[in-house]
């Protein structure tokens, strides 16, 4: 339940290191997700994005390259796919399942939805779902609204209706939330105790942010940081026992020495005994078992003239 | 013309020296025996009320969550491990939000403080009271006492009368120093705090109002080379540092470990003393009237 709606999303308290157990024995969590979109901004995929030699990387080599390193660690990840995208890489897309990997949706063409009817919102979840359903001859379990670099805040973006829509399209979970680094509870009604699972994100562990972000030619390329933020975040939730989470862009970290930066890395996490990689499917079904229903105490909120509600 | 450009530059000058003479600067504090050296560890715990009175979107607020939920407690086992005790600047409503993250962090020995009622300083005076006494009764309903520290910008007249000791909100020293109202009236201990040891100018994106393309994020590996430096550039001159950390931000597992390291390095040096603003500020305030 939230504590207190509109300020929280979940319990007040999240699970300790100790309560936190993955299967088999396994000591620490490691998920990847693989964000296929190329959207710009919040009015999502536009023809200008998909029009560019940016996105073409992505499409081919940068995808081609990502999916080899992942192959040769065996490693399994989630792909976040808009419904545009899916429909220009079915054949990756039906590759990507054969080998193991999870196809999750992520709109659309990854628009802001913030704003949107609840009618309109609906209509774009339901034929995102049938668009990859039939690609992919399966129903998608998770829907992710990862944050594009032109929006105003780096955390995604949803409407009011989002979570709510989710439950009632039949979603296992929500792909990027921020309020823990391991997977909870989204409530949306804290009386009817409805609720969505939701997995964790962070943007110091997304690689757009660190390459050549904001557009080109700022100079801002800092993959080393961004490898450092990896190692030093995988170090800490593998001492703790806990889970990280990566997010990678086929198109940003596809390319030379960001790619050379991503195997170094894959090969110091195969160098640690007892990580569990799974898709984000297979960690929600795991956590529905461990941690079933959120936990949480009536609000004890009180309302003040001359103070926010 | 001469004159024009005279009376320009002693305007500038009288406004200057009417600003300074609002600081009261304390050149060498004596710190106890064998300390040569105070550090604060300060935490300002927010959660999300900023970025909800800012009005920002969901995913903003559930990044400020993360401080209630995951935050705060590690940070409390951190100073715990390291027998700091510190300071954690706290908005009154967060008492209706994590009373039980507030009670560990008095029963662990911690400062609550004041960090204004819903994170900002209404401008009618009789409202601004009333938020100053709103948060002192919520914290006090944990602490048994009302907060004598504060990070904001209250009334300094106010802060007097409700019997705060000290604030914490900016640096015009290394050191703690006396400062007044536009009045030069109600003379209060500032322990400054420096916005380059300030975690989420690192961290966070979207800090103070910046844009996604302002951003300025950075790795821990930096931000402990920057902080130490800073750190032994005080330790050497025999002064302070306020390390400003947020639930929010250095709650994340890398920079836990990344403070874990900064602290064990700092506390290896002979003479480092960590207690909490309060402690610090009657000190000065003894010694240094």
């Amino acid at each position: 339940m939230p504590w207190k709606d509109g300020y929280t999303i979940s319990d007040e308290k999240s699970l300790a290191d100790s309560d936190v157990r993955w299967p088999g024995g396994y000591r620490c969590c490691f998920s990847i997700t693989v964000d296929l979109s190329v959207a710009g901004g919040p009015e999502g995929i536009t023809e200008a994005d998909l029009a560019s030699s940016k996105a073409q990387f992505g499409l081919r080599e940068g995808l081609d390259r990502v999916m080899e390193a992942l192959g040769r660690f065996s490693l399994k990840a989630t792909f976040a796919t808009p419904a545009v995208m899916a429909r220009l890489q079915a054949y990756a897309l039906r590759l990507l399942t054969q080998e193991g990997h999870e196809i999750a949706a992520e709109g659309l063409r990854h628009e802001d939805v913030s704003g949107l009817a609840r009618e309109d919102e609906a209509a774009r979840i339901d034929l995102t779902t049938k668009v990859l359903s039939d690609i992919t001859g399966r129903r998608p379990e998770g829907w992710f609204s990862l944050p594009r670099q032109g929006d105003p805040f780096a955390g995604g973006t949803i409407s009011p209706n989002t979570m709510d829509l989710l439950i009632d399209a039949g979603y296992a979970y929500f792909g990027n939330g921020l309020a823990d680094d391991i997977p909870h509870h989204w409530v949306t009604d804290a009386g009817a105790r409805r609720s969505i699972l939701t997995m964790p994100y962070y943007y110091h562990y997304d690689d757009q942010w660190f390459l050549l972000f904001p557009s080109k030619g700022t100079g801002l390329e800092h993959a080393d940081s961004l490898f450092r933020n990896w190692r030093a975040e995988f170090s800490a939730q593998y001492r703790r026992g806990r889970h990280f989470h990566m997010t990678l862009h086929p198109y940003a970290i596809g390319f030379g020495h960001r790619l050379r930066l991503l195997e170094t890395f894959f090969q110091f996490v195969s160098g640690s005994p007892g990580v569990w990689n799974a898709t984000a499917g297979e960690v929600i079904a795991h956590w529905r078992e461990i941690d079933p229903v959120p936990r949480s105490e009536p609000s004890i909120w009180r309302d003040y003239s001359g103070s926010l509600s | 013309m001469t004159s024009v450009l005279e009376r320009e530059l002693s305007e500038l000058t009288t406004a200057a020296r009417r600003y300074d003479a609002r600081h009261r600067r304390i050149p060498k504090v004596a710190w106890p025996d064998g300390i040569r050296m105070a550090v604060n560890f300060t935490a300002d715990f927010d959660a999300m009320l900023l970025r909800r009175l800012l009005n920002e979107p969901p995913m903003q607020l559930a990044k400020g969550e993360f401080g209630g939920r995951v935050g705060i407690w590690r940070l409390i086992a951190l100073f715990d491990s390291h027998g700091i005790k510190a300071t954690i600047f706290t908005p009154g409503r967060i008492r209706e939000l994590y009373p039980e993250a507030l009670r560990a962090v008095h029963a662990s020995g911690h400062e609550i403080a004041d960090h204004m009622w819903e994170h900002h300083v209404p401008r009618d005076m009789q409202l601004e009271l009333d938020h100053l006494q709103k948060t002192g009764a919520a914290l006090s309903s944990i602490t048994g006492r009302t907060p004598v520290g504060t990070r904001s910008d209250h009334s300094l007249s106010l802060l007097k009368q409700e019997g705060f000791i000290y604030t914490s909100h900016e640096c015009a020293d290394h050191l703690p120093y006396y400062l007044t109202d536009a009045d030069n009236r109600n003379e209060m201990l500032n322990l400054p705090f420096h916005y380059a040891i300030d975690d989420a100018m690192f961290y966070s994106f979207a800090w103070l109002g910046s844009g996604n393309a302002a951003q300025r994020i950075t790795d821990t590996d930096r931000v402990f080379d920057m902080w130490w430096e800073a750190f032994l550039q005080q330790y050497h001159a025999g002064g302070y540092l306020n390390v400003c950390l947020h639930p929010f931000v250095s709650g994340r597992a890398q920079r836990i470990d990344m403070l874990d390291r900064l602290i064990t390095r700092m506390q290896a040096m002979p003479g480092v003393w960590m207690p909490t603003c309060e402690t610090v500020a009657r000190h000065c305030l003894a010694t240094h009237p």
